[in-house]
């Protein structure tokens, strides 16, 4: 089976009027799009637990190193730092340009057969060891999630039973990213973290090459391309296949060779979530 | 009013009876005659106990900010001399989240759980929308 995702999002405007068509009468208050709604989150957040943009920059500037190791992204020859992350602009406060994800011409495809039948291909297969899903509402207005636990956390838990592991096991992590709060309180959910110690677990390169918990090895959403869950699968099953050149985890990037990798998706504003657990065969 | 060129609400049958009675400056919200839960949006089934038994009630337009977003980039013509303007998901004193706008301050003044009541604006002929500005 070939799962398979493709758009021309950045030279068609068909991303953009997805996302910034009018949704029921949002619009009569100037309300458009994912980023506002993340937004709204994110700031709820801000007054509940100890989080914000000095969280946020290690996210975005950890990720960005990733994505300067590989050659596919579309940030690979544009390095960031924390000041060029605090002084981009504005877009919808409290997310400057760089806590938004790529809009990507391109795709991706991942091939899913037996394992019986995957021995006898060329690349190493990797295994689906656990999956999960929650899907915690559906009128993000009147949720009260936003903050956690979003639904990772159900997702979460599905996922490691199934795989029989624990969140101590997992070597990386492959978080979708379309924002930078997204992958703080995804990971906060899966229990990395307790609520508002965000900052301290990212600071001092903890995601980045080199780091004790590397997260989005190929940049991700905000420094690689913008492929829906499947730049968090692909990359999970390529790093475990052994075959990232410049950024594979192990020796060349002085992290844990990976034997468990864990990886997220969710749709809507935090309305849904998925939790995939990829292991070497 | 005639030179308005933001979205205008779309009325269907389930929320009707909320922008008519903004347009006489009440905020309207159907109670659930079973359980008693004040819904938004409106709707034909109560999504807490199922019950198609409803009221229309008046609220007090009394809350407090539950999240905003400040916007810096308008993605509809309509709001660009507004910029930067916030969006805000107030917490109203009868239960149900609403999404608006808040008016009558700097948007740097803005914070969470801050106190706010029903500021009406009256865009044309047919409508008024709920906005909202701090408490003073």
């Amino acid at each position: 089976m070939v799962i398979s995702y493709g758009h021309n999002a950045f030279s068609s405007d068909s991303m953009r009027r997805m996302l910034i068509e009018r949704n029921g009468d949002d619009a009569v208050f100037g309300h458009f799009g994912a980023a506002a709604g993340y937004a709204l989150a994110a700031q709820r957040a801000m007054c509940t637990f100890h989080t914000g943009p000095e969280t946020w920059k290690h996210i975005a500037v950890g990720q960005r190193k990733w994505a300067n190791l590989n050659p596919l992204a579309t940030m690979y020859q544009r390095t960031m730092s924390f000041d060029d992350y605090n002084k981009a602009n504005w877009v919808v406060e409290p997310f400057r340009l760089f806590d938004n994800c790529l809009m990507t011409d391109g795709g991706r495809a991942i091939i899913i057969t037996s394992s019986e039948r995957a021995r006898d291909l060329r690349h190493p297969p990797v295994l689906i060891a656990g999956i999960g899903q929650h899907n915690p509402s559906s009128d993000v207005h009147q949720a009260t999630h936003l903050t956690g636990p979003t639904g990772a956390k159900k997702s979460g838990e599905m996922a490691l039973k199934m795989a029989g592991v624990t969140i101590n096991d997992i070597d990386a992590c492959e978080i979708y990213d379309c924002f930078t709060y997204t992958v703080e309180i995804t990971l906060q959910d899966y229990g990395f973290f307790g609520p508002g110690e965000g900052e301290d677990w990212f600071k001092d390169g903890t995601i980045e090459p080199g780091g004790r918990m590397p997260v989005n090895t190929s940049g991700g959403q905000l420094s690689e391309a913008y492929y829906m869950g499947l730049t968090s699968l692909s990359e999970a099953t390529m790093q475990l296949m052994g075959r990232c050149c410049e950024r594979q985890l192990g020796p060349t990037t002085n992290t844990k060779s990976p034997e468990i990798v864990l990886c997220s998706d969710n749709g809507g504003i935090l309305q849904t979530h998925s939790c995939t657990i990829l292991r070497r065969s | 009013m005639a030179d308005y060129t933001k979205p205008l609400p779309e009325v269907n049958e389930d929320n009707k009876e909320f922008w008519t009675g903004c347009k006489s400056h009440e905020l309207k919200f159907q109670k659930c005659k079973s359980c008693g839960h004040i819904r938004w949006p409106a709707s034909i089934i109560c999504p807490i106990c199922h019950s198609r038994d409803l009221q229309w009630i008046v609220t007090s337009g009394k809350g407090k900010i539950y999240t905003f977003a400040v916007y810096h980039v308008a993605y509809h013509r309509g709001f660009e001399n507004d910029l930067p303007y916030t969006v805000a998901d107030i917490e109203l004193e009868e239960g149900p989240h609403i999404l608006s706008n808040i008016v009558g301050c700097s948007h740097h003044e803005v914070r969470c759980d801050m106190p706010v009541v029903l500021s009406w604006e009256d865009i044309t002929e047919e409508f008024s929308l709920p906005k909202f500005r701090p408490l003073s």
